[in-house]
């Protein structure tokens, strides 16, 4: 077996076209990710009875356990699940139409959601308390005060918490060959196996991957300094 | 899809993946050790900024958090023998364990190193002209001074880190290696039970990263006792008090923000 720099770029070009997928399942698991996490930061921040509880319990159960388990029960387990449910109500919808991806997205959002609980989390702590009561002081209700005053410092505060996210979620999305969906890394692992050249094929998929991560922090960094920009010191 | 569910499936299978517990936490303790070689060898220029090595560093900083761990699996396992090969080293009979250590260990290294340089620097300048006007040696006033307070922000990381790592090491089946998710696999293959497998499994990963959680949390208890003696107010207070702090862990804190 030879090297062969030529075919990185011939793989390069193959790997090109699993990009969507890749990036799809990011998007997907990012955003609904930050939805539950949001959801699940404020149930135990404000402390509700009993759905705090089951927010910590599935923070740490998710948190404790690898992507990969996630990804594997809900493959397995969802299935089980509507088909009995449909069963028993006499539904027409059956687990076999659900593509294969949709299992990628429903379990990274359910793995994002408990990250991104964490992140929102700490973003809201790090707004000082007299923010929020002086919001109170004049007039503003609870949603008013958090929509106007506590989110937009707590986004700037979360932002390099959100951009590690999003990249944990961007690497982690390589565990949907799991499912057999065809990202980036399963793209690369059926052309290496086709033309026999695994180096070469995986070497172009890094350099895929390290592009995009680095693409993700600087896209990042130059939001950072747009909502930071309240935060900044000097006089003018 | 498979046998209909059965929870006491989940019991019976809880012992059998134990048995490759030991393969799991070999793999763990295997590249920790290397992790943390690496990562003082990245951190140290990066540090002290020597000229070339610093870039270097920045380069290896970049490439292992840039890349998925899954995709440096299999370009070490494929590619190291190949490279190795152009400077006459034969390692194709090398055991796959070896690559999957090796990988693992220095993905952990970028993240350790990133965990040492941001302790180092947390800790007060201040502290270090104090220990040099005592007459201490670049040497002493590191490992006296520097070391013990560095250890001690350095914790909550390194917790971070080993159960990251912990969870990672579930894809090391994708290169043969028997450990726990590969037992699994094979068990759930072999009795059409794989929900419960996979739940027996989950619920392991669960005790063990909770069991390092715990024990690291008293570790820091310990190498932080010097702060806060009369205040023991859990440390979200101590970071608001403490604006420096603050802004090192919103740099450092969680690493990896993802399973994988």
């Amino acid at each position: 077996m030879q090297l062969d720099p030529s075919f990185i770029w011939t793989a390069f070009w193959q790997l090109l076209g699993a990009i969507p997928t890749t990036l799809s399942i990011t998007a997907v698991s990012v955003l609904a990710g930050f939805v539950i996490g949001a959801a699940t930061a404020m149930l135990r921040m404000y402390r509700v009875p009993v759905l705090a509880q089951i927010a910590s319990a599935y923070v740490t159960f998710i948190r404790g356990t690898p992507m990969l388990t996630h990804l594997l029960i809900i493959y397995f387990g969802l299935p089980m699940i509507i088909d009995g449910l449909a069963e028993h109500f006499g539904w027409s919808f059956r687990s076999v139409s659900i593509p294969m991806i949709g299992f990628a997205y429903i379990s990274f959002s359910i793995t994002a959601g408990a990250y991104m609980s964490e992140v929102v989390r700490a973003g809201i702590l790090a707004v000082d308390r007299g923010q929020v009561e002086a919001a109170q002081s004049v007039g503003m209700t609870t949603f008013q005060s958090l929509r106007r005053i506590v989110f937009p410092q707590a986004l700037a505060a979360a932002l390099p918490n959100l951009a590690n996210s999003v990249i944990g979620m961007l690497h982690g999305s390589t565990l949907a060959f799991a499912v057999s969906v065809v990202d980036i890394n399963a793209k690369a692992q059926i052309v290496a196996s086709t033309n026999w050249k695994f180096f070469e094929a995986y070497l172009a998929a890094a350099l895929i991957f390290w592009g995009l991560t680095v693409l993700i922090e600087r896209v990042a960094a130059l939001i950072e300094k747009r909502v930071g920009a309240y935060n900044r010191g000097g006089v003018v | 899809m498979g046998a209909p569910f059965d929870i006491g499936y989940v019991f019976s299978f809880l012992p059998k993946l134990l048995d490759t517990l030991g393969v799991t936490l070999l793999i763990v303790a295997g590249s920790l050790l290397t992790g943390i070689v690496a990562g003082f060898l990245v951190a140290l220029p990066r540090m002290y900024k020597i000229p070339v090595l610093r870039t270097l560093s920045g380069v290896y900083l970049s490439f292992f958090r840039g890349t998925p761990i899954l995709i440096q699996l299999f370009l070490f396992y494929y590619g190291l023998p190949e490279i190795l090969k152009l400077v006459g080293l034969d390692l194709t009979r090398a055991p796959v364990m070896f690559f999957v250590i090796l990988t693992y260990g220095l993905h952990t290294g970028a993240y350790a190193a990133e965990m040492i340089r941001a302790s180092v620097e947390a800790v007060d300048r201040g502290q270090v002209e104090a220990a040099y006007a005592a007459g201490m040696t670049p040497y002493q006033a590191f490992s006296r001074i520097i070391l013990p307070q560095a250890l001690g922000i350095a914790v909550p990381v390194f917790s971070n880190l080993v159960i990251a790592l912990l969870k990672d090491t579930s894809l090391a089946f994708t290169l043969g290696v028997m450990e726990m998710t590969g037992k699994a696999q094979t068990l759930g293959t072999l009795t059409q039970h794989f929900i419960e497998t996979y739940i027996a499994l989950a619920f392991i990963y669960l005790i063990i990263s909770f069991t390092l959680e715990k024990m690291l949390l008293a570790a820091e208890r310990r190498l932080t006792r010097h702060e806060n003696r009369e205040d023991k107010r859990e440390s979200i207070f101590r970071l608001k008090k403490r604006g420096s702090y603050r802004t090192v862990l919103a740099d450092i804190n969680i690493g990896k923000g993802g399973g994988a």
